[in-house]
């Protein structure tokens, strides 16, 4: 046991103490923080602004004054106001208070420059071919945009039914999508406000209908409430599953690299002398577990401690971290031995890619399952998926941390295969080490492996 | 005397490759034995059967009075033919941890690291990383490693190779030592002067087989010099009286001078008087019987053919093994 140790540490000594290991550890947070810090001026639509010229043929004569309003600048910045704060709204109290006086600033700011668009009424006798020429022709000043042709029955519906026609539009090859959404969105106000009108429809007390302000959403816990924030049931399976991803795939990849150079380099016919094969796999699987544990708590950390600063700790069960651990192990336990299989087994890292392509599909596996599964946690392939290993703790995983968390005899099910899947990756390894280590020459494929699982 | 090691019947095949061939061997307790046998003789397999790091097919390994040298490694030092090391370790922390995966745990570990170090030149280099130091170096750093626990039993293979002569003399002298500590030393060589300077029994294997398993003054009195070396004199005396001599069966001669060959059961010391008698000569010498000769005689049954002959010497002089005389 003592020598298992020693291998241990020096592996987890030789992983942490490098810089690669301290700026991958680091680079995560640091990009976040990076992200956040100038991130909204990297990507602020500053240095856009929807801005171009709309021909108009309508041969109702009531969508274009509509149409006309709706391009109005102040119309436009007043209806963004209005979005931005539905959506600041539903943030967590302690964003809205950093956003505090300044919202209106910061509003702006974040929408960029206020749309200018111009109308040019063409009659509707004119034909659209007569027009299209004039999409291709750009001055760089003010750009052609769109033709938009309103049909005859857009605002009042033709024959006995209430069947109303819309608009076809005609669009420059370089309609930035911002601008065709403005487009649209101001086209559909327009005529909705010109049907009501044609109806004798009261606009303003119909908006005031249809208006829904101050909704008051509140998470009830089982020690308190908080306003909901909308999201986090997104934003946490994503969290927890990337936080196991990447656990797992960093020390298994840590684990292949390591057996790869220890044999490359040929220290490990000096290692057996010592030790005996088993005791070298136990102690790397310790020795990486030990780096992917400190990786994955600091991250853990930090996301509460993110947490307790918006107050939002009373959201997460903190059982979830003790299942995201107990998970992780088992998932850590089946890669990361199959992965040191195949570092076993190769003679460098090249060889090893081949191996790597069935585990690496494996892993691909979380990231295609992940939406249908938060989606749906209580799904038939839901249900299947948290029960084959070995992406059945990836699965159950991101069902507990679901809103439809799963009875707890199934969960216990998922560890029980898991632990049995585990086991028999160890297995696998073992046998694969017994004989692997001091194979040299030809590149081994899985029927060598199995080949040597059988004769070991 | 117990034996360190001993091996019955031991087989152990790779496929359709016998590598180890019903190999029975025992080294004796405090013997300094050399394993000698050309590339891919199965000295090396034979070696890692012997320290568990293979398991034979069949036959019985015994190490230090047990069953497997998993129960003794803490007693075995070993150097295997591949080196290695931690690239990126320096050359004190290299040294402390393979002596603490064997087991010491002693507080003068590092004291002891500094004095080896200093014993095979390399005073100094323990904060340096192995891979600051040259090949030469790293090979001194190995065999320290294999001794620095000191162990009842020490394994070398080719512990000579891509050493200089200063260094491979160092080394020689600290194999000496170890063996006067009272371990029991197994070498693998294919250079044979230096299995002759340093071992008292030579094991030479061919094809897997035990083909010699001898005290080496049983092998230089059991395969007795023919071969007398001889410049005369006067550069132009006439050699050819020689093989007039009763007792001679040739005289070869070229730039190097001649080659008197004897018949079998001629005493050489006699013949060298005779010779002296008939030419006076500059140079005479008894020529020892070259190892490779030993090795051909000794394999001859199995290979038949001039062909496979011609093979075999081809292979044993692509391994050097052939440029040594006893």
């Amino acid at each position: 046991m003592k020598k298992i140790f020693l291998i241990a540490k020096r592996d987890f000594l030789a992983t942490v103490g490098t810089k690669a290991f301290i700026i991958g550890l680091l680079i995560l947070p640091a990009m976040i923080g990076i992200f956040a810090l100038i991130g909204p001026r990297l990507f602020s639509p500053k240095n856009f602004q929807v801005k171009g010229e709309v021909i108009v043929i309508d041969p109702t004569g009531r969508v274009t004054q509509e149409l006309k309003k709706n391009f109005d600048p102040a119309k436009i910045a007043a209806r963004q106001k209005e979005e931005a704060g539905k959506a600041l709204s539903s943030a967590p109290q302690q964003i809205r208070q950093l956003a505090g006086d300044s919202v209106n600033k910061n509003i702006a700011n974040a929408l960029g420059p206020i749309p200018d668009l111009h109308i040019l009424e063409r009659p509707a006798y004119l034909g659209i071919e007569e027009e299209k020429y004039w999409l291709n022709t750009q001055p760089k000043d003010m750009p052609h945009l769109a033709i938009i042709v309103v049909h005859k029955n857009a605002v009042e519906p033709t024959g006995k039914g209430l069947e109303y026609g819309a608009y076809d539009i005609y669009v420059s090859p370089k309609l930035d999508d911002r601008a065709g959404g403005e487009i649209h969105r101001g086209l559909r106000d327009a005529i909705i406000a010109a049907r009501m009108q044609a109806r004798s429809i009261d606009k303003t007390a119909m908006d005031a209908i249809f208006a829904f302000s101050n909704i008051q959403s509140v998470t009830v816990t089982p020690n308190n409430q908080r306003q909901t924030v909308q999201g986090f049931n997104v934003l946490l399976p994503a969290a927890f599953g990337i936080l196991l991803l990447m656990g797992v795939m960093g020390g298994g990849g840590q684990l292949l690299s390591s057996m790869v150079e220890e044999k490359s380099s040929r220290v490990v016919e000096v290692l057996l002398s010592a030790v005996s094969p088993m005791e070298i796999m136990a102690g790397k699987l310790l020795g990486q577990l030990g780096v992917s544990l400190m990786g994955m708590g600091l991250y853990i950390l930090m996301g509460i401690a993110l947490l307790a600063g918006f107050a939002l700790l009373g959201l997460l069960n903190f059982s979830l971290i003790f299942y995201l651990i107990l998970f992780f192990l088992i998932t850590y336990l089946v890669m990361g031995s199959l992965m040191m299989a195949i570092g076993a087994a190769v003679n460098d890292i090249k060889e090893a890619q081949g191996l790597m392509m069935p585990l690496t599909l494996v892993f691909m596996i979380p990231w295609i399952l992940w939406m249908p599964i938060s989606r749906d946690p209580s799904s038939v392939l839901s249900v299947a998926m948290s029960f084959i290993p070995p992406v059945n703790t990836f699965a159950m995983l991101l069902r507990m941390v679901s809103n439809a968390p799963p009875p707890l005899w199934q969960v216990w099910i998922s560890i029980a295969i898991g632990i049995g899947s585990a086991v028999c990756a160890v297995w696998f390894a073992a046998k694969v080490l017994r004989i692997g280590l001091l194979m040299f020459g030809k590149a081994p494929n899985f029927a060598t492996l199995i080949r040597w699982v059988r004769s070991a | 005397m117990n034996a360190a090691i001993e091996l019955r019947k031991v087989t152990k095949t790779f496929g359709r490759t016998i590598a180890v061939d019903n190999f029975d061997l025992v080294i004796p307790q405090g013997g300094i034995y050399g394993f000698i046998g050309p590339n891919g003789a199965g000295k090396t397999t034979t070696i890692r059967l012997i320290m568990s790091i293979l398991f034979p097919d069949s036959g019985d390994v015994s190490v230090l009075g047990c069953p497997s040298a998993l129960e003794a490694k803490n007693r075995i030092g070993y150097l295997p033919e591949e080196r290695g090391v931690y690239r990126k370790m320096r050359v004190g922390d290299f040294l402390n941890y393979i002596a603490s995966l064997k087991g010491v745990s002693d507080s003068d570990l590092n004291k002891r690291i500094s004095v080896l170090l200093k014993s095979v030149g390399l005073g100094g280099t323990e904060r340096k990383k192995c891979e600051e130091l040259s090949k030469g170096m790293l090979q001194k750093v190995q065999i320290l490693a294999a001794i620095i626990h000191r162990p009842d039993l020490l394994i070398l293979d080719e512990p000579f190779s891509g050493l200089d002569p200063v260094s491979t003399r160092l080394l020689r002298d600290l194999i000496l030592e170890e063996n006067r500590r009272g371990a029991t030393i197994l070498f693998s060589t294919h250079v044979m002067p230096q299995a002759e300077e340093i071992c008292e029994h030579v094991i030479m294997v061919h094809q897997g087989r035990k083909v010699l398993d001898e005290k080496l003054s049983t092998i230089r009195s059991q395969y007795d010099p023919r071969i007398i070396e001889f410049n005369p004199l006067d550069p132009n005396a006439d050699v050819s009286v020689l093989t007039n001599l009763t007792g001679v069966d040739r005289v070869d001669r070229d730039d190097s001078g001649c080659k008197v060959l004897l018949a079998e059961g001629v005493n050489p010391a006699e013949m060298m008087h005779r010779i002296i008698d008939s030419i006076t000569p500059a140079r005479l010498e008894l020529s020892r019987p070259r190892l490779e000769d030993i090795f051909i005689r000794l394999v001859s049954a199995k290979t038949d053919s001039v062909e496979d002959r011609q093979k075999l010497r081809a292979n044993l002089a692509q391994s050097s093994f052939g440029e040594a005389s006893l």
